[in-house]
């Protein structure tokens, strides 16, 4: 595989090369507050009851009808409308991760609640799958070897994060891969970039639906039976002593359900008589649940194969990449099951069996606080109260018309909260969460409107921290996802309070700079491609800066730092850019005069700067 | 009975607790802080000595690394893992003529009989380890307390306390490097590091990673320093005029690195601070042992972890410069998480664990310091000896490697497994837990301690860095599981 678009030496990079395929790379990291350490720390504690606005918190509620509809009663209370342009950025920026001008006029027409609804009834865009195949990466060749190949899924995804019409809906699938986590780096079959299409549009397609349905879709989806190890995953052989593979039963509750420790509905652990927290499954149950997950293999009812003359060998063709897996009866367990609680009979055929495991995951009371916590910190803050965890729990339980697990009600829930829109977060020194690289990236992309000259979009893998954002989508570099939810950075303020960051894990004094310097790079010159005219890899009379910015509101404020610095920062971080720092910048760009008669690149030089210089700022680092 | 964590009494981690700790941008020393408490427990090295540790991720197959050879052990190998007639290859078993030419000759014969040879694809750590500079280290794992696999299934975790979430990828992570489970800030490493900042110029090079963040080099004082394979990354903006203007490249320099109110800004801005003040200082050091030059030209390419090791053997020729006497190193290769195509896969992970550390070792050599550098091996935990198909599943227990000059090599330590997955009352059934996953018969804290004493710690301090070590060795009624399991000179 040759991709000059992005080749970097493999010794520069920290993932390992891609030939070595198998996955859970995985990362460490501390999950949530020791045992019996339910308080907050004190600048958050204050959030919590600001927020509230009642001065009371439901706490550790009991999810109780009555409780959950009080609870969900709060969450619309305090802030229906954006009261002004920043107020609607600060929404769009935790709602989609940018915000155009038209965004926000769109926001400030009516309330944020009809805003969601507009953006759930909107169709979802062109799917990562149609945009593969029309740009000819289904074609079987032994030259390209597309089939082998992973920076079409770059392409692909990229492509995605920088043009869809649907950026609620894709904001919501990215925070969804980062828990339920295929990663094209551990990918091993043929087509996995069309593998990892159909698997982030299956997110997509998934994001306003259910939890249910998603799991389930989840579970059976190739890539995802490639990457856990459910594909091919066999019933046990007395004879031979094989035993199921146990990788999916225990990553789908300790990652995808329930997680490790029983919960409170806030999201605090429950803990027993002596302060412990509670595990909320056993090995045990890891052994019976990997027998639901036998018998499982890639739809090839469809498949017609090449026969590649070069490579000597036969190319399916792109359906078992997409199509759900299908179950061999023969080779289901036949043993019966017993885990939390459920027990499938013996012989029990899979079908039957995978719903009732399925069913009993999704039930579990940790659910909602398990995955909505985690759904806060990917849009709002990294350390949400209590209060505001059981609220979007309750959500999860209960759309408020008797539905669990609806989607929208959680996204709602998160967005609509009294913690997300109150002004209060914009001063509590603890409040919000690092924007990750890769969506600060498509941030500029979006916010400034770049555009692929020759059409092809062909951003590669960036997840080189000394050269690069040191992150790319879908690239994590485990199951565990780039950041672990319970992560606090050791030797700091935080690991003293115990507060989380999960993005600092991926900060470190390589990442600061391979950050800063990419972006020096693209923020005024744009993307360099080599061979941007042709889909496959190479390089040619073509390469060049193929995907630029072309910055047109932004130059006609250009003589006028003090506007242009203004613009930058409410469409960047809805004005969280204090006036000093604002006042340095101005200043910075000022000592180099700009009038209407400077020449392109000196005008192109102060816009560039002055992107820069707020995308570097702590202020627009930190999201609030 | 078990609910004494002496890591809690300690006065470093009273103040720890209570927040009284130097939280600034560079890491002060901690020698002067702890003698002002009482605690003279740092030490003030004069000659230099180094850790590195080899972290691989994702939980290496034991059976298939350290391969047991003799003819009896082998046989019941390959019966549970597939093999072919004949000792050949099969399932998940390796055949055993591919393994006479990694055999391992310690100077002394194990008891029994018993032989291990390493993966085919280990020649250069075989021959490490025949010429006495690596040796082996069987069965460790996590321990609270010395287990029997009777106590282990036994319902009394009172008395018989198991460590926390096994067969969990990123708890046995956590718990290899930092004896916790999620929720650990601090590191064994790190702790290593924080007594040792006072030999140090710049503490800050203390313990310094190639690979990442991880909680092994982070100290109650020490902080983990991160370096790439390439270096020390400079920051553009705030070295050289942006875009043309000086005026830019000043107003990056404070905006990248001014203290903030909120926290996570605060935060943010130190880690750039910290880039920023040490790269010069790296970068200048580093110039003087190009990657081009001898030995650094040797090591393989295409081999991250051999990058990476690389990086550190520039770092450990910089010494001098750096003004460092005592370092802690981490590097990492992933893979190893082989629940399919173990057979396929391994080989050449494991092939870069060896080409890796084989040049390695040879670098240190040719550098005058291979006695004072030592590297070992960790894993998140071995793997079932029973096979899934054509992979093996998340285990416990694992055989692990040290290599260096102060190694005493040649030689097997700890107990060798017997080679079962029954679940009988039979001996050979008493080291495992089900599918062959090994109970360990020593403990991380154990193999840490060793390394510990070697890099110049006091034993005294060494329950407070690995608070499970009380529970082991003579002094806990227990001789036959030593804090000093002897393979350091």
């Amino acid at each position: 595989m040759n991709d000059v678009t992005m080749d970097w030496p493999d010794e520069a990079r920290l993932a390992e090369p891609a030939t070595v395929l198998k996955t859970d790379e995985a990362r460490f990291a501390p999950t949530g507050p020791a045992p019996g350490a339910t308080a907050l720390p004190a600048v958050l504690a204050a959030t919590a009851l600001a927020a509230c606005g009642d001065g009371s918190d439901p706490g550790a509620a009991d999810g109780s009808d009555a409780e959950l509809q009080a609870i969900r009663r709060r969450v619309r209370s305090g802030y229906p409308s954006p009261r002004s342009d920043a107020e609607a950025a600060r929404f769009l920026l935790q709602a989609q991760a940018y915000a155009t001008a038209t965004d926000i006029a769109s926001v400030r027409s009516g309330t944020f609640s009809a805003w969601l609804a507009t953006q759930y009834a909107r169709p979802p865009g062109p799917t990562g799958w149609d945009w593969l195949n029309a740009r000819g990466y289904a074609t079987i060749d032994s030259t390209t070897r597309y089939f082998d190949n992973t920076y079409p899924g770059d392409y692909m995804i990229w492509n995605q994060l920088m043009t869809a019409p649907d950026a609620l809906r894709k904001r919501c699938a990215v925070a969804l891969s980062e828990f339920f986590v295929v990663s094209l780096s551990g990918l091993d079959f043929a087509w996995r970039s069309h593998g990892l299409a159909a698997w982030w549009d299956l997110l997509v397609a998934h994001a306003f639906g259910n939890f249910r349905q998603l799991l389930e879709a989840v579970t059976l989806n190739p890539a995802m039976g490639y990457y856990l190890n459910t594909k091919g995953n066999r019933k046990e052989d007395p004879a031979t002593g094989r035993v199921p593979d146990e990788n999916y039963a225990r990553e789908v509750m300790q990652l995808f359900s329930i997680g490790l420790y029983q919960l409170n509905l806030d999201g605090t652990p429950k803990t027993d008589a002596q302060g412990h927290r509670i595990e909320s499954y056993s090995q045990a149950d890891v052994t019976n649940l990997a027998r639901v997950f036998t018998g499982y293999d890639v739809d090839m009812s469809q498949n017609v194969n090449t026969y590649d003359a070069v490579l000597n060998r036969n190319i399916p063709n792109t359906t078992p990449a997409r199509l759900p897996m299908v179950l061999n009866a023969s080779r289901h367990s036949t043993l019966a099951a017993s885990f939390l609680g459920v027990s499938i009979p013996a012989n029990t055929p899979g079908a039957a069996a995978l719903a009732t495991a399925l069913d009993a995951l999704f039930n579990h009371p940790n659910v909602g606080p398990f995955f909505g916590r985690q759904m806060i910190q990917r849009l709002v803050t990294s350390n949400p109260s209590p209060g505001y965890v059981a609220r979007v729990a309750a959500a999860f339980n209960n759309n408020g018309a008797g539905v669990r697990g609806d989607l929208k009600a959680v996204w709602s829930a998160i967005l609509l909260d009294d913690e997300a829109r109150s002004p209060a977060g914009l001063t509590q020194t603890g409040f919000g969460r690092l924007r990750e690289p890769m969506l600060r990236f498509v941030q500029w992309g979006r916010t400034f409107g770049i555009r692929s000259a020759a059409g092809r979009w062909k951003i590669g893998d960036l997840s080189n921290p000394a050269t690069q954002l040191g992150q790319s989508p879908l690239r994590p570099p485990s199951v565990f996802n780039f950041f672990r939810p319970g992560y606090v950075p050791p030797s700091t303020a935080l690991a003293v309070s115990k507060a989380v960051a999960p993005e600092f894990q991926i900060v470190n004094e390589s990442s600061v700079g391979g950050y800063l310097n990419y972006m020096q790079g693209v923020i005024r010159n744009g993307v360099y491609v080599n061979a941007p005219d042709q889909p496959n890899a190479g390089s040619n009379a073509s390469n060049g800066y193929d995907i630029t910015a072309a910055y047109a509101a932004e130059l006609a404020l250009v003589t006028d730092a003090a506007a242009l610095v203004r613009r930058l920062a409410l469409l960047l971080c809805a004005d969280q850019l204090s006036a000093s720092t604002q006042t340095l910048i101005v200043n910075a760009l000022n000592a180099t005069p700009v009038t209407a008669a400077s020449t392109d690149a000196v005008k192109l030089n102060r816009v560039a700067a002055a992107v820069l210089m707020v995308m570097a700022s702590a202020e627009y680092l930190v999201q609030k | 009975m078990h609910l004494i964590q002496p890591r809690l009494h300690t006065r470093r981690a009273f103040l720890r607790r209570s927040g009284q700790l130097a939280l600034s941008g560079a890491a002060l020393p901690l020698a002067l802080n702890l003698a002002a408490i009482g605690e003279a427990a740092a030490f003030n090295a004069t000659d230099y000595k180094a850790l590195v540790c080899v972290f691989l991720y994702g939980g290496n197959d034991y059976a298939n690394t350290v391969v047991t050879y003799d003819d009896a052990s082998y046989n019941l190998y390959s019966a549970i893992r597939g093999g072919g007639a004949g000792q050949t290859a099969g399932g998940i078993a390796l055949a055993r003529s591919a393994l006479t030419p990694t055999l391992l000759n310690p100077a002394t014969a194990l008891a029994g009989g018993r032989q291990y040879a390493l993966h085919p694809s280990m020649t250069g750590l075989a021959g490490l380890f025949n010429m006495g500079r690596a040796a082996v280290q069987l069965n460790v794992g996590p321990l609270v307390v010395p287990l029997t696999r009777t106590q282990y299934a036994s319902a009394d975790r009172s008395t018989w306390p198991l460590p926390p979430k096994l067969f969990s990828h990123n708890d046995q992570q956590s718990i290899w490097q930092s004896s916790s489970p999620e929720g650990s800030t601090v590191g064994w490493g790190g702790n290593l590091g924080d007594l040792a900042l006072g030999s140090n110029g710049n503490s800050l090079f203390t313990c310094i990673s190639v690979t990442g963040n991880a909680v092994f080099l982070a100290g109650d004082n020490a902080l983990s320093y991160q370096v790439s394979t390439g270096g020390a990354v400079a920051i553009n903006s705030v070295k050289s005029n942006v875009y043309g203007s000086a005026a830019v490249k000043a107003a990056m320099a404070t905006l990248v690195q001014q203290s903030r109110t909120h926290l996570l800004e605060n935060e943010y801005n130190r880690v750039t601070s910290r880039a920023i003040g040490a790269e010069a200082q790296i970068t200048s050091a580093l110039a003087a042992y190009p990657a081009a030059n001898a030995p650094f030209s040797g090591f393989p390419a295409s081999n991250s972890l051999a990058d990476q090791l690389k990086m550190v053997a520039r770092l450990i020729a910089a010494r001098s410069a750096l003004g460092s006497r005592r370092q802690v190193f981490l590097v990492s290769i992933g893979g190893f998480d082989l629940h399919d195509n173990l057979i396929a896969q391994q080989p050449t992970l494991l092939a870069r664990v060896s080409e890796a550390l084989t040049a390695f070792y040879n670098a240190t050599a040719a550098l005058g310091v291979s006695d004072q550098v030592t590297a070992f091996t960790a894993s998140d935990f071995g793997r079932t000896l029973s096979s899934n198909g054509d992979g093996s599943d998340h285990g416990w227990g694992s055989h692990h490697l040290m290599v260096g000059g102060a190694v005493k090599g040649a030689a097997f330590y700890g107990t060798p497994p017997p080679v079962s997955v029954g679940s009988t009352a039979a001996p050979e059934d008493q080291w495992h837990v089900g599918q062959g996953r090994l109970l360990p018969s020593t403990s991380v804290d154990q193999y840490a301690a060793t390394l510990a004493r070697w890099f110049g710690v006091a034993d005294s301090e060494l329950a407070g860095i690995l608070p499970n070590l009380s529970h082991f060795g003579a002094a806990a009624g227990r001789p036959d599981y030593p804090t000093d399991l002897g393979f350091m000179l």
